[in-house]
């Protein structure tokens, strides 16, 4: 390979974090003016590649090279000299301040000491121009939507001179239409000669965007193929290493009485598009109902004022016919709640204690975990070896602290300790968020058996594709409103795409205000 | 943590040598002879029973507002302000002591304990209670909050409950409800057995109770707790309470013990080497008792230490608090993995 | 009560206001690159014993000061350095910090000016006050702005330079990143620590000129814990003030302004340990109904209906 051929090459790149060995001889080679995409699954080591190019980690060891040149002891200050920006999947902007001061950060127009704010406009004003993009510089982080903070996420790399761009799944918060918006500036950017490195999960739009796709596969660099010499189904093999077949079959069940019913519900929201105003539906017995939406459109404020933890400002919620409205996150789950909460390093884990206190966080007060104030520990040691059996969490070894385990026997913690309480309904948030596919798939099916035992199950996700192969009936939800309720049947990824935007549904079963 | 359990008597022990050493290094700049000073220290601590008595004396109120920060710090909660509820608790004592007359010795006892642990408790939950409620900073509401306690018991034994001797002090208590000395002519008194009692009772209910299970996991992560339906606004509140009641216990103790009276300023910041010795043990309750005998024998032995050795006493607390300095630092002796890779095995590979 | 409420309440406001300004200062800078800096009053406490020991040692409050500011940038680099460098807990090396400042000065004291208590001398240089004899005929001007002691003027502008260097300049504007959302400031090439360390030092400077003024501006003497909760007061007023260096003022104003009234009410039969103790109980009603309001702001900026 001619090194000039190149403007990025890493060769046998390796590093290992305290728990993981995240990057096993990892490569990648980057040339000018292409869409290179970088896939694999969640813990792939994508990121951790694409961190060390911009000099956020070190690598442990192997070669990167920027026009050939050999980098050592890289850092941020030195990859953007270099011409390498990255946009991180999760924003790098401060909400406080204004679009205007992230963009000029650490790159700010100076007239002696202070900051020249209006050498600064002039200069930003110049690539909106340039790429059409829709941004206002004056307004604060946080007075804007995900799609425009991502623009100005794209315009900061731009104006610290990147020819580089990292996209680290800049999808994931996008709905479909969005998408398709971003893919346009993205090849704008590579016609006019920058080199763009794509990081995602999603096989489709790999597809449609990419001209070279790098595999990586729990962290070792598995192929660079050409995008016309593949395909879908070879990408995904590439990727598991094995045919997957996430499309588990609905399970049958009989669908009877309605277990959860909310009626025009208001509740506070975090943003002003996320506050729930006035949302109605069921969830029946033997029913799993999937609520789908972009990221921040009141799905989670939704969840939350159900299970007791944000407070009702309107409206009712019935649990199995009793009014459970704003209970507490208690009384609720005593009604019969259980709850799958969409962040389980927050909410769903106690990262610093062990599986067993984890396991038997809602039981440990009741007989025979518990007499008194007393606690059994002897109890309770059998009852966390029953359920890391019965739902196959490795390590299996009740006194190891959670912190170390990975995503999907983590999630499994939550699942297991949920599922064993046994309710009525079950709300599932997120439930294979940053989890592996094998964990995926037996937590899908966990899901499955329980509607199979005549229980409610609330599914909430940003992952369509999981809602639609999961749920009887789909709920889109667009600034906490309902934007449609639409059968199974009838739902695909157009349809209920263009209701996750906002958009009309063209079939509906009702309409809600 | 950064500090694995395995590593943490070591660290303790590393860290404990450092801060000697600085005392060594600091008395020899100044002119004194830091080995004499050191053996004087621990003669004053431990030898003769006037000493070891002191140093069980001091100990008493060091273990019991250790344990109290402790235990707030189990809920995730800086009791900064224990010193003020020692001296609310004293004062309940003092006056439960002396102004209740006619009921039987150990009921009359219980009595004024329950009123320091009440006074205690009750102040405690102010912070805690401004904090659930509205995020108030806790430190600071703890510390301004311990001296408005100050001021309090100035005024009352200054003003309306003086003794009228020209001292600012309460009238002496009832003969029944003093504890008795133990180590005669030492202050020692029967104090530390009811400390040592209220220390295990703490104890236990951390480790074996559900209580203990509500405060851990509050402690380390409320939204968990919120969620699995463990109030942790209210556990919080509890914690600061039971961490308060325990500063009231110590105060009324030094007020039943020690002096028979509540003596104006008494404490002199006692239940700051209380913080101290939980912060060097990383708050580990188990580990408190054996800090708190420590800082107790350092403070015993520092009087001799000035004595014979002419070093000023209070080198002792430089020393302490250069000791608590070093333990704040959680990664003061992890060996660093070498940041450099370069220079190691993936250099050149092609 | 026009013995309580006069002109000269004004002067005795500011004066009683500066030392507290000067530790909220303190506690502010390192606010915005979020250290929450519980140490202010060991900082203070620290600069203001070295304060009188130069001062009484060479004779000019001048190297005085720059030796205290020169005591503070050592202790708030021993907080910085534990923190940043050794994972230190902020409010855990705070606190140790105080009670280190606490010991050191105490022992100071007997070492080397070979007293324990209280240590004054007619041979501690104390800051000069700046006389305008132009005003000494007007009766009002004389009242309020004559006799000013050089740092509480300095204090003030102290307000204003700050104010500058946190929202005007490229230093500033790096600073509030990194203390709102540090990995911005690292993915923009910012050297996250350095910031921090730079901070701090600024930290000790106002700390050392809050506990200079203090032993040499505010009075003329040192004795132990003289500081006796004013840092913690200028952490709660920068609490208050938002992190905004005016706010941060007009928060330690109406604390000296109530210090003050409290000390003249004294002559009313107000016991003295209710007027020590009103800036405490008032600095707790300020911070936790500052805090109930945000909490009200904040339930009625999220709520849909």
């Amino acid at each position: 390979m001619a090194a000039e051929e190149y403007i990025v090459e890493m060769t046998d790149i390796d590093k290992s974090f305290p728990a993981v060995h995240a990057v096993d001889g990892g490569q990648f080679n980057l040339k000018k003016g292409e869409i290179h995409s970088l896939i694999g699954e969640n813990g792939a080591g994508k990121s951790t590649m694409m961190k060390m190019l911009y000099g956020l980690y070190e690598p442990d060891g192997g070669t990167i090279r920027i026009r050939g040149k050999e980098m050592t002891h890289l850092n941020p200050g030195i990859a953007i000299g270099e011409g390498i920006g990255m946009v991180h999947q999760e924003f790098m902007l401060v909400n406080e301040l204004t679009v205007l001061e992230n963009v000029i950060l650490g790159f700010e127009p100076r007239k002696g000491v202070t900051i020249d704010f209006d050498e600064s406009r002039k200069r930003i004003s110049k690539y909106i121009d340039t790429y059409h993009m829709d941004i206002q510089p004056d307004k604060r982080i946080n007075q804007i939507s995900v799609g425009e903070a991502q623009r100005v996420e794209i315009i900061k790399t731009l104006y610290r001179g990147a020819e580089v761009l990292i996209l680290d799944e800049p999808t994931a918060v996008l709905t479909p239409q969005e998408c398709e918006q971003l893919f346009v500036i993205l090849k704008g950017l590579r016609d006019s000669g920058k080199s763009i490195v794509f990081i995602s999960h999603k096989l489709n739009e790999v597809m449609e965007i990419s001209d070279r796709i790098t595999v990586m596969r729990q962290g070792k660099y598995i192929r660079t193929v050409n995008k016309e010499d593949t395909d879908t189904k070879q990408l995904a093999k590439m990727m598991v290493g094995r045919e997957v077949f996430l499309n588990i079959e609905k399970a049958k069940s009989k669908i009877g009485k309605p277990i959860l019913e909310v009626k025009d519900l208001w509740t506070s929201g975090e943003k002003e598009l996320s506050k729930i105003r006035g949302v109605s539906f069921q969830v029946r017995a033997g029913e799993i109902v999937g609520i789908a939406g972009v990221d921040g459109n009141g799905q989670s404020e939704l969840v939350e004022a159900i299970a007791g933890l944000r407070r009702v400002e309107k409206g009712s919620i019935l649990l199995d016919g009793t009014d459970i409205t704003n209970y507490s996150p208690r009384k609720a789950r005593e009604a019969g709640l259980t709850h799958i909460p969409e962040d389980r390093n927050l909410r769903g884990l106690n990262r610093s204690l062990s599986i067993e206190d984890n396991l038997i966080a809602w039981k440990f007060q009741t007989k025979p975990y518990a007499s008194g104030i007393v606690r059994r520990k002897k109890e309770v040691r059998g009852f966390a070896e029953k359920l890391i059996k019965r739902f196959d969490i490795r390590p299996a070894e009740p006194e190891v602290i959670t912190q170390s385990l990975s995503g999907g026997n983590a999630q499994k913690i939550v699942v297991a300790r949920e599922v064993d309480a046994d309710g009525k309904l079950l709300i599932a948030s997120q439930p294979s968020r940053g989890v592996d596919i094998g964990a995926i798939e037996s937590i899908r099916k966990i899901l499955n058996e329980v509607k199979r035992q005549g229980k409610g199950i609330l599914l909430v996700s940003a992952d369509l594709e999981e809602v639609l192969a999961l749920s009887d009936t789909i709920i889109v939800m667009y600034e906490g409103k309902i934007r449609g309720i639409v059968d199974s049947e009838e739902a695909g990824t157009d349809n209920v795409g263009m209701m996750m935007l906002g958009e009309s549904p063209e079939n509906h079963d009702k309409e809600v205000s | 943590m950064a500090v694995k359990k395995m590593n943490r008597y070591v660290t303790l022990l590393l860290t404990l040598l450092l801060s000697l050493a600085v005392g060594f290094v600091f008395m020899l700049i100044l002119g004194y002879q830091p080995l004499d000073a050191y053996l004087q220290l621990f003669r004053g601590a431990f030898i003769g029973s006037v000493n070891l008595g002191t140093t069980l004396q001091k100990f008493v109120p060091i273990l019991l507002t250790g344990i109290g920060f402790a235990v707030a710090a189990k809920v995730g909660c800086f009791n900064a302000g224990i010193e003020g509820e020692l001296y609310l608790g004293a004062m309940a004592a003092a006056l439960t002591g002396h102004y209740i007359k006619g009921l039987p010795a150990p009921l009359h006892l219980l009595i004024c304990f329950l009123a320091a642990i009440i006074v205690g408790a009750l102040w405690a939950a102010i912070p805690a209670l401004l904090k659930v409620k509205w995020g108030v900073n806790e430190i600071a509401v703890c510390i301004l909050a311990g001296y408005v306690a100050k001021y309090i018991t100035s005024y009352l034994c200054n003003g309306p409950f003086s003794a009228g001797s020209g001292v600012p002090q309460t009238p002496q208590v009832e003969e029944g409800v003093i504890l008795p000395y133990i180590m005669e002519p030492s202050q020692a008194n029967a104090g530390i057995f009811i400390a040592v009692l209220a220390v295990a009772a703490v104890i236990w209910l951390i480790y074996r109770s559900t209580i203990g299970y509500k405060f851990t996991t509050v402690g380390l992560n409320p939204y968990h707790a919120d969620y699995m339906g463990i109030n942790s606004k209210k556990v919080i509140v509890q914690g600061m309470m039971l961490s308060g009641a325990l500063g009231g216990i110590a105060g009324a103790i030094e007020v039943l013990g020690t002096y028979g009276y509540f003596l104006d300023n008494f404490s002199l910041n006692i239940a700051n080497d209380g913080m101290l010795s939980s912060m060097i043990v990383w708050n580990d309750i188990r580990l408190v008792p054996v800090m708190s005998f420590f800082i107790a024998a350092l403070k015993a032995g520092a009087l001799s230490m000035e004595r014979f050795a002419g070093v000023p006493r209070s080198i002792v607390d430089t020393i302490t608090a250069i000791f608590v300095v070093f333990a704040t630092m959680e990664t003061l002796f992890t060996i660093k993995k070498k940041r450099k890779a370069k220079s190691g095995k993936g250099g050149k590979k092609e | 009560m026009s013995d309580v409420f006069n002109l000269s309440l004004i002067y005795a406001t500011i004066r009683s206001a500066t030392p507290i300004l000067f530790a909220a200062l303190c506690a502010t800078i390192t606010q915005q690159a979020d250290i929450l800096n519980i140490g202010t009053e060991g900082i203070m406490l620290t600069s203001a014993f070295v304060a009188v020991l130069t001062s009484f040692m060479t004779g000019s409050w001048l190297i005085a000061i720059l030796i205290a500011v020169l005591s503070g940038i050592v202790m708030a680099l021993i907080m910085a350095v534990a923190n940043i460098r050794y994972n230190a807990h902020i409010a855990a090396i705070g606190i140790a910090i105080n009670m280190f400042a606490l010991a050191i000065t105490k022992f100071g004291l007997k070492q080397f000016l070979g007293t324990s208590g209280t240590f004054t001398s007619p041979d501690i240089a104390a800051i000069p006050r700046i006389h305008i004899a132009a005003f000494d005929n007007i009766p009002v001007l004389n009242e309020v702005f004559n006799n000013w002691c050089v740092t509480e003027v300095f204090g003030i502008i102290m307000v204003v330079v700050l104010w500058f260097l946190l929202f005007r300049t490229v230093w500033g504007l790096r600073v509030r990143c990194v203390g709102r959302l540090p990995m911005a400031a690292e993915t923009a090439g910012i050297k996250v620590r350095a910031l921090k360390y730079q901070v701090m030092i600024i930290s000790g400077i106002l700390g050392g000129l809050a506990g200079a003024h203090l032993s040499l501006g505010y009075s003329q003497m040192f004795a132990d814990n003289i500081t006796n909760g004013r840092g913690f007061l200028g952490v709660a007023a920068m609490n208050f003030g938002g992190m905004n260096p005016f706010l941060v003022w007009a928060g330690t104003l109406l604390f000296g302004f109530i210090d003050s009234v409290g000390s003249r009410l004294q002559s009313y039969g107000l016991p003295s340990q209710f007027v020590l103790m009103l800036p405490y109980v008032f600095t707790i009603t300020v911070l936790a109904v500052a805090m109930w309001r945000k909490s009200r702001k904040e339930i009625k900026a999220k709520s849909a209906l």
